[in-house]
C-alpha cells in the first residue's frame, strides 16, 4: 500500500533532523498506525545514519602549499622581481633566461670546493633540461614526498655522462635541503632554476646544500664518469630539525633502481 | 580564543591580506576536498577540483555576497566544479560502470567496511544531482536551507531531492546484497 505522502515529507524532516515538535508528534501519532510508514522509517533513518557515518577524509598535507604558492603575491612583493618574472613568462625567452639565471647562480652563488673547470662549460648546454612537467620514463627514479612542512616531486635520471636530479617542490617556510653522496668520483656539477627567483645553494665534497621556501624548481647536475651506480641521500630541514629523509638510487640502465 | 569570522577574513583577502586567504583555507580545504572525493570517487580529481576550487574563490572573492553563507558560496562552486570535472572527463559513466562492477550479490558479507565501500559505490551510480544534495546534507552537515543556498535550488527540491537520492541509493544497496 502506497505511504501517504504527508507521512513521507515528516519521515524525511525527522531523519534530517528538521522536524518541529507539532509535527513530531504528528509523525509518532502516524507512525503508530502504519507499519508500512515504521518499516520506512526504519530504513531510512538506517541508510542515513550510515552515510553520516562515512570516514572523513583529510587533504593532502601539501594542498594547502601548493594552492597558496599559486596565489598571486601583493603588489609590493611582486615588485622586486618584475623583471625576471617577466622574462620568464615569455615562452620566447624561457629557455634562454634559464640559462642565464643557471649560469648566473652557478658562477655566483655556489661555494664549492668541488668544481672543475669543465662544469660550467657542460652545465651551460642543460639548463634547458627542466621541463614544465616533471619527467616520467624507464630509467628515471621518482620520489614523492607528501609531507606537512614540503611536498612535490623529485626526479633523478642521467644525460650521458650527467645525472640530473629535478626538484619540484612546495614548502610551507624555509627547508634546507641537504644531498649528500658517497662516491668521490662523483662531482656537482652546476644548477639551474625554473621560475622561482631567491635561490642559493652551496657545494663542498660529496655534499650539496640548497634553500627553498614555496614553490621551487631546480635542477642539481652530478659529474658520473663511467655511468657508475650513485645513491644520494637528502635530507630536509626546518628551523634545524630533520623534517623528513630519504635516498635516491640511479642505477645504469638495465638494473633495478 | 575567537574564530575570526569567515565574512572578516574575505574582507581582508579583498584588502590583500594572504593571511586570511590561508586561514580561510585551512577552514574549508577539508570539507571541499571530502565533497569533491564524494562526487568524483577519485583522490587525485579531488585533489585538483579542491586546488581549482580555491583559486577560483580568491579570484572571485569580489563577487561574493556577504547576505549569503560564505561556506554555502564555496560549497557552491565546489559542486559546480565537480560536476563540470565529470562532464568534462565524461567520468560519469565508467563510474557507473566501475560502480556496477563491484555489486558481488548476496552472498556478500556486509559488514562494516563493506557496507561503507558499498555506499561509496552505490553513490556513485546514482545522478549528479541527487549525490550533490547527499553528499551537502550527510558529509557536509548542511541544513535544507544552506543546501537550498548552495545549489541555487528552492527548499522544497531540495527535499525533493535527498528524498528520491535516498530511495535509489537504497534501491542500489539491496541490489547490492548490502541493505
Amino acid at each position: 500500500m502506497a505511504i501517504d505522502p504527508n507521512i513521507v515529507e515528516l519521515i524525511n524532516a525527522d531523519i534530517d533532523g528538521e522536524i518541529s515538535p507539532a509535527d513530531m508528534v504528528t509523525l509518532e501519532a502516524m507512525l503508530a498506525e502504519s507499519p508500512e510508514a515504521q518499516a520506512m522509517h526504519a530504513e531510512l533513518s538506517g541508510l542515513s545514519s550510515s552515510l553520516d557515518e562515512l570516514p572523513d577524509l583529510d587533504a593532502p598535507p601539501y594542498l594547502i602549499h601548493t594552492i597558496m604558492a599559486e596565489i598571486p603575491k601583493p603588489e609590493s612583493q611582486d615588485r622586486r622581481s618584475n623583471f625576471l618574472q617577466g622574462l620568464f613568462a615569455a615562452p620566447a625567452l624561457r629557455y634562454a633566461a634559464m640559462f642565464v639565471a643557471g649560469s648566473i647562480l652557478t658562477l655566483t652563488l655556489v661555494n664549492s670546493d668541488q668544481l672543475s673547470e669543465r662544469a660550467f662549460s657542460d652545465v651551460t648546454g642543460l639548463v634547458g633540461t627542466i621541463s614544465s612537467e616533471v619527467p616520467v620514463g624507464p630509467d628515471i627514479r621518482t620520489l614523492q614526498i607528501d609531507r606537512t612542512e614540503v611536498a612535490g616531486h623529485i626526479t633523478l635520471r642521467s644525460s650521458g655522462p650527467l645525472l640530473i636530479v629535478d626538484f619540484d617542490l612546495v614548502s610551507n617556510g624555509p627547508i634546507d635541503i641537504v644531498a649528500s653522496y658517497s662516491d668521490q668520483s662523483v662531482w656537482f656539477n652546476g644548477f639551474a632554476q625554473l621560475e622561482s627567483p631567491g635561490a642559493s645553494i652551496s657545494a663542498e665534497s660529496g655534499r650539496i646544500s640548497m634553500k627553498i621556501d614555496g614553490k621551487r624548481r631546480y635542477a642539481l647536475y652530478l659529474h658520473n664518469p663511467g655511468d657508475r651506480d650513485v645513491s644520494i641521500n637528502l635530507r630536509f630541514m626546518s628551523d634545524g630539525e630533520l623534517v623528513y629523509e630519504t635516498d635516491i638510487q640511479y642505477a645504469q640502465p638495465g638494473q633495478p633502481g | 580564543m575567537n574564530r575570526p569570522d569567515d565574512k572578516k577574513l574575505v574582507e581582508r583577502c579583498l584588502q590583500g591580506d594572504r593571511q586570511a586567504f590561508e586561514t580561510l583555507l585551512v577552514r574549508y580545504q577539508n570539507p571541499v576536498y571530502n565533497a569533491a572525493y564524494r562526487m568524483l570517487n577519485n583522490p587525485e580529481d579531488a585533489r585538483d577540483v579542491t586546488q581549482t576550487v580555491f583559486l577560483k574563490v580568491y579570484e572571485n572573492l569580489d563577487q561574493y555576497d556577504p547576505s549569503h553563507r560564505f561556506f554555502s558560496w564555496i560549497y557552491r562552486i565546489a559542486m559546480n566544479e565537480s560536476i563540470n570535472w565529470l562532464k568534462k572527463s565524461s567520468r560519469q559513466e565508467a563510474l557507473e560502470h566501475e560502480a556496477a562492477d563491484q555489486g558481488d550479490g548476496p552472498e556478500q558479507q556486509a559488514g562494516d567496511a563493506q557496507l561503507s565501500e558499498g555506499l561509496e559505490a552505490a553513490l556513485m551510480m546514482i545522478k549528479s544531482e541527487y549525490r550533490a544534495v547527499i553528499i551537502l546534507k550527510h558529509v557536509l552537515g548542511c541544513s535544507y536551507i544552506e543546501i537550498s543556498e548552495a545549489l541555487d535550488i528552492p527548499e522544497k527540491k531540495v527535499k525533493s531531492r535527498l528524498y528520491a537520492g535516498r530511495r535509489l541509493l537504497q534501491e542500489r544497496l539491496t541490489q547490492q546484497g548490502l541493505h
